[in-house]
């Protein structure tokens, strides 16, 4: 008996989708999704969770939300309570049917935060919602005289 | 290990991460290939990313992708909480000749590039006649 190292068959010289699919780019599929699903690497076409940053100066908290191929009239920015919820819809239609994705997020905001002066803009596929800070959480300097 | 990596070829590929030969290892971006007759259409996820940030090279039979993220922070900002990556874009493809490039149409639109890949002619199956 002798120990061969297996060769995995490629299927170049017939199949018609060229270089593009092997046999195990199916398995290899399932595999990487699997993988990137639990480490949350947000590279599924499927993922219906979206990499959201947040920033702040000294007036204003920003909230980032890549949100890529989404029409904006499809984009819901809402703020409720202590939440900002970001909810969007991809719509796409193949083959003559509509299919609509949805995603959303909730991200918490601290409570110094004036909610009916948040704005919001998307480009290139980011949302940028922008939270003007109440002037009382802005940070000020305060004179302290020690006697 | 390297028995597992073996079996499993997935395993020995970097998830997201694809050698860089310019320096700077560049994120595999969130991508679907469909195919039809004529073509093939590459949808590839680029949130950030405009126009002029994006470079398509096809060379050799291997088509390129590379795309800077046009954002950069402002000075002011703190960054409290990060999920996104700065990491530039990168996808390579084989595709050995089977693509036309010159018929190749790109359109990047609210971070979503939709690449159409025309088949060679040569490459596309045809019918033989018998006399």
């Amino acid at each position: 008996m002798r120990l061969v190292r297996y060769t995995y068959p490629t299927n170049r010289s017939l199949s018609p989708y060229g270089s593009f699919a092997s046999p195990w780019s199916g398995l290899e599929g399932e595999i990487d999704r699997l993988f990137e699903t639990v480490l949350g690497d947000y590279t599924s076409p499927t993922a219906d969770r979206f990499p959201v940053d947040l920033y702040e100066d000294k007036d204003n908290l920003f909230v980032r939300a890549e949100v890529p191929g989404v029409d904006r009239s499809n984009i819901n920015v809402e703020v409720v309570e202590n939440y900002l919820n970001i909810t969007a819809a991809r719509k796409s239609s193949e083959n003559g049917q509509e299919q609509s994705f949805s995603f959303s997020r909730s991200v918490a905001i601290p409570e110094s935060v004036q909610p009916d002066k948040v704005a919001a803009q998307y480009q290139d596929g980011v949302l940028t919602v922008t939270l003007p800070k109440k002037e009382e959480a802005k940070p000020r300097k305060v004179a302290v005289s020690v006697s | 290990m390297a028995l597992l990596n073996s079996l499993l070829p997935s395993l020995s590929r970097a998830p997201g991460r694809q050698a860089e030969s310019n320096g700077t290892p560049g994120i595999r971006p969130v991508y679907e290939i469909k195919e039809t007759e004529e073509a093939w259409g590459l949808t590839a996820h680029l949130p950030g990313v405009a126009k002029d940030a994006l470079t398509i090279t096809d060379e050799d039979g291997l088509l390129t992708l590379r795309a800077q993220r046009s954002w950069k922070q402002p000075a002011g900002w703190t960054s409290l909480y990060r999920e996104s990556s700065d990491l530039p874009f990168e996808l390579i493809l084989r595709h050995d000749g089977a693509v036309d490039a010159d018929k190749a149409r790109a359109e990047l639109k609210d971070g979503v590039l939709r690449l159409s890949l025309p088949k060679a002619e040569a490459r596309k199956p045809r019918k033989i006649a018998i006399t």
